[in-house]
């Protein structure tokens, strides 16, 4: 993973190696595989896609006349009687970056032919993510029945619901699509279908513990995009 | 001081300073030597029923022809609908059926297909599919089965597209920039279900080209084959991987407006729509900004455009140096143009919002960015005409349409100087002197070398020659045509005729430009017809056409140097080809002829001077 | 690609600890975080102190669990010098709604 070696090349470290690297024949990035390369192309794309969704919230909520909303009070959660503020995005956040870790070491526990640790921890990992989704429901439910609509809501600026629903949605959806996969990913890996290079349903490509990594990126984007949504939308 | 003058460096050759430092790492006495594979080979699908061959084909050469194929056809269509305007704007009365309405429609609908569904599918889906494996050395894009998916896709976002000509209120028409509150209010053709239909088609457009983009760029990036470094690849590839990138960074922001319209038009959202009076009714939107949708299109349609742009940059360099027989001038500094004209589109989007009521102060800012980003578009015209100054011409139909592309390239170019300025812009915004400059750059100049690159290029794909004489009759009628439309047209600018007007109303400009709009309209006409030249040409050279053998260009290039003419399933047969040189070897003294391929080791062209690549 | 998975069973994987420590290290930030809005701070700190956090959380994601610290040049600066475009946008966008909002007060509240 992090030791290259390339016959007949030398890797050179910083900068140089950059310049010899993007000046060599064959390849640019030095024993990357094609999977990984295109999730991270995908994944700056997706950020661009995130980035101008929370451009037009920055623009949308500083030219507002009327107030925006105080999301300390909307986001609170009541523990008895007393309203706790962000009490169930923190619990997210809590449970989201939890799933980071778990994945980040499920892909230690598969590059190391762990098959059982490996599959334990991919599917902790869909769990946190279920978790996340299942939360993130009921704090849409929550303000849904408090009134807060896409088109309007009844604490401010009309915006609010709009840029809400929005980029929690696209951002719920993204999460929802990793959890499916991770727990495609858990079933292979307790088969064994990475040991064997047993060929895939819909690209008929053969499979690789690389794979794992290659999730690991798309689920570590999610969180990222969350680390985001949480300081722009609810804390600022 | 010394007298002695170091006899490598004569005035006759060219010394690339260029070291191999990557490929070096072993020292060796064998000239020949060339670092192995780093990678093993790629193991492809092969379809065997009629399906999995030409249908859900994964062979990237089926993808791309069938991206040119439906590209085509949008373009057709785009080209009809320009018909159809013309007709209003020279005889306004004659066809009673475009009404306002419909000429709004058929404005948006044919800006919309031209830009994206004709030009962009083309360059991208179809050049680069059929040319990127080739011109690298693969024997197929790196994700085969994502990459037929994408196709489908496009074809997808194409029929609901077509679709929205035939629901309840026609398709859109807002102008192929979709501007809001207008695009979804009644008032505006097509604010129901014809906005919706073209929201969700260019949605999925983005969604197919972000997944052929991936392929497009992993494969020129890792899966070039031995010995090709980035600085030997074919202009053509840096202009379409460029290209590429810009589509991927630019083309979320088109989906983010797309979603955030929709939003607005489905669930009543206010992202751009301000409060607002309908027929003395007040709607239920508010605080919301019309101009931050501007520049959110923008912000993807400035880089849209050089997508358009620079694949044409990067083939005509190809095609000029093939046939004058001589070296691109200038490759790095051309390819460092491509990369920091791409680089630099990122920055210019406002340009075209000088007169939108935006921040006033931005006017400084992206005119001088959009002057900066003139000066390596510059470079490039100036390389190739050096590039053609004393070369060994072949005065062929690709040849003919190269220098056209020259000439209305720098025409539009130019025109773009002065709309950059907002000082100049404003009287000439939204005025024909735009559509005359966009349809220069933008139309006319890429269409020559698209019509060039298929004359170039048929040969592979078919392993038939096209007719010159239609060629040059083709060439002729659509040059002379498209320039007699456009060329009168800064003028209408000039004098102050306003873009996007179904008719001059009771103005001044009823009389004065009756006549040059009749003018523009029968030129069009005629040029539109004249394009049944081309297809004729091209339906009749499948049959009849002079066998191509290989590489009749003589060409150095890979994408001519396969086994099989036209190139078969994997490209290369047996052995992956070894990469010595650049393409651009032509005409290299002490060869032994005009050419040398890329192929083609240093131990046989050891007495030649060729530049160290 | 049997030579890569090869070479990767081969080569070293990191060692559990870093992903532990950077994991706790995402949860004594995300509980800065969380302090800066139970402590109510406003304003320029208020901001300040989000963004600190807010980049700080994403450099370790990036950094540690995306691999990007052991990857080579590259691909790292491949992925980052297209943020200049976002962040040329983000300020371009902020100066815009700032002249949005001062229009509606001009023409709104004190009748242009």
């Amino acid at each position: 993973m992090s030791d290259v070696k390339i016959e007949g090349y030398e890797l050179k470290p910083g900068f140089k190696g950059m310049a010899t690297d993007t000046g060599s024949d064959q390849t640019m990035f030095k024993g990357v595989q094609w999977g990984k390369v295109m999730m991270w192309i995908f994944l700056l794309s997706d950020t661009f896609v995130f980035s101008c969704f929370l451009i037009s919230y920055m623009k949308g909520r500083a030219s507002t006349v009327v107030d925006w909303p105080n999301t300390s009070e909307v986001f609170s959660l009541h523990v008895g009687s007393t309203p706790v503020p962000l009490l169930l995005i923190a619990i997210m956040t809590f449970v989201l970056i939890t799933s980071s870790g778990t994945m980040a070491l499920a892909v230690k526990y598969g590059y190391e032919k762990n098959r059982k640790m490996c599959g334990w921890l991919i599917l902790a990992t869909a769990i946190g993510g279920l978790t996340f989704v299942g939360m993130q429901v009921f704090e849409w439910s929550k303000l849904i029945h408090e009134g807060v609509r896409p088109w309007e809501n009844p604490f401010g600026a009309k915006q609010f619901g709009s840029y809400f629903f929005m980029i929690t949605g696209f951002h719920g959806f993204h999460v929802s699509i990793g959890v499916i996969f991770l727990f495609i990913f858990a079933r292979k890996v307790f088969k064994g279908d990475f040991d064997n290079g047993k060929r895939g349903f819909f690209t008929t490509m053969k499979s690789d513990y690389v794979a794992i990594e290659i999730l690991g990126l798309y689920w570590h984007f999610v969180d990222l995009v969350w680390v985001f949504i949480f300081a722009f939308f609810y804390l600022w | 001081m010394s007298d002695e003058y170091n006899q490598q460096n004569t005035p006759l050759e060219a010394q690339s300073s260029e070291t191999m430092s990557g490929s070096s790492g072993t020292p060796s006495k064998d000239i020949d030597y060339v670092r192995p594979a780093e990678i093993p080979e790629q193991d492809l699908y092969h379809g065997h029923s009629f399906i999995t061959k030409w249908v859900f084909c994964q062979d990237a050469k089926v993808i791309g022809i069938q991206y040119f194929l439906t590209a085509v056809f949008t373009g057709i269509v785009g080209l009809i609908l320009s018909w159809l305007m013309r007709l209003q704007l020279g005889y306004p009365d004659l066809v009673p059926f475009i009404t306002a309405e419909h000429y709004y429609q058929f404005v948006t609908m044919h800006g919309m297909i031209m830009v994206v569904y004709f030009l962009t599918a083309l360059f991208l889906g179809g050049f680069g599919n059929y040319l990127i494996p080739l011109m690298v050395g693969a024997r197929d894009m790196v994700f085969p089965y994502v990459n037929m998916v994408s196709f489908w896709m496009f074809f997808i976002a194409v029929c609901v597209l077509m679709a929205s000509f035939f629901v309840p209120g026609g398709p859109t028409g807002a102008g192929w920039t979709l501007y809001p509150p207008q695009a979804i209010l009644p008032g505006t053709p097509g604010s129901n279900m014809g906005i919706t239909l073209m929201l969700i088609s260019l949605s999925l457009f983005v969604i197919g080209f972000t997944m052929g983009g991936l392929n497009y760029i992993i494969t020129i990036l890792q899966a070039r084959t031995r010995g090709m470094t980035l600085m030997r690849m074919p202009l053509t590839i840096w202009g379409i991987f460029t290209a590429t990138a810009l589509a991927m960074l630019a083309f979320p922001a088109l989906l983010v407006s797309c979603i955030m319209m929709t939003l607005d038009k489905m669930l009543g959202t206010s992202f751009f729509m301000p409060a607002i009076l309908q027929a003395g009714e007040v709607l239920s939107y508010g605080g919301g900004s019309p101009v931050l949708f501007q520049h959110l299109f923008w912000f993807f349609g400035h880089p849209e455009v050089y997508i358009v742009a620079l694949p044409a940059f990067g083939i005509v360099s190809d095609l000029i140096s093939v046939h004058a027989r001589k070296n691109i001038f200038g490759y790095r500094m051309m390819v460092w143009a491509i990369v920091g004209i791409g680089a630099l589109s990122f920055f210019v989007w406002a340009h075209h919002m000088y007169v939108s009521g935006m921040n006033p102060w931005f006017g400084f800012f992206f005119a001088t960015t959009t002057l900066i980003i003139a000066v390596p578009t510059a470079l490039k015209v100036y390389n190739w005409i050096i590039t053609l100054f004393r070369a060994n011409i072949r005065m062929n139909t690709v040849m003919l349409f190269c220098l056209g592309f020259i000439v209305t390239f720098v025409n539009g170019g130019i025109t773009g100087i002065f709309l950059g300025n907002v000082a100049v812009d404003i009287p000439l915004s939204d005025t024909y002197f735009v559509i005359a400059h966009f349809h220069m750059v933008m139309g006319i100049a890429p269409l020559m070398v698209i019509m060039g690159a298929v004359y170039h290029w048929f040969p592979l794909v078919t392993g038939r020659m096209l007719s010159e004489k239609l060629g040059k009759w083709h060439f002729w009628f659509t040059f002379l045509g498209a320039y007699s439309i456009y060329f009168p047209m800064h003028y209408l600018g000039f004098i102050g005729v306003p873009r996007r007007y179904f008719e001059m109303y009771d103005s001044p400009y009823v009389t004065s430009a009756t006549g040059m709009n009749e003018f523009i309209t029968i030129a069009a006409l005629i040029v539109g017809f004249s394009q049944l030249i081309f297809i004729y040409n091209i339906v009749t050279s499948l049959k009849i056409g002079k066998p191509a053998g290989k590489n009749p260009w003589k060409a150095n290039s890979l994408e001519w140097l396969t086994p099989d003419v036209p190139p078969t399933h994997g490209n290369w047969g047996e052995k992956l080809p070894v990469i010595h040189r650049w393409p651009y070897d032509f005409n290299v003294p002490g060869a032994k002829e005009d050419f040398i391929t890329q192929t083609t080791p240093p131990s046989e062209v050891i007495n030649a001077e060729v530049e160290k690549t | 690609m049997d030579e890569i998975e090869n070479k990767e069973t081969v080569a070293s994987t990191h060692k559990i600890g870093i992903y532990l420590w950077i994991w706790g290290l995402l949860f004594v930030l995300s509980f800065f975080s969380y302090m800066v809005d139970w402590f109510a701070f406003q304003g320029l700190l208020r901001w300040t102190l989000i963004l600190i956090f807010m980049f700080l959380k994403a450099g370790l994601i990036m950094a540690f669990f995306m691999h990007l610290f052991w990857e080579r040049y590259a691909l790292v600066n491949v992925l980052l010098w297209p943020m200049t475009a976002i962040a040329c946008f983000i300020g371009l966008m902020a100066a815009e709604a700032k002249y949005t909002v001062f229009t509606r007060l001009l023409y709104f509240i004190t009748g242009g």
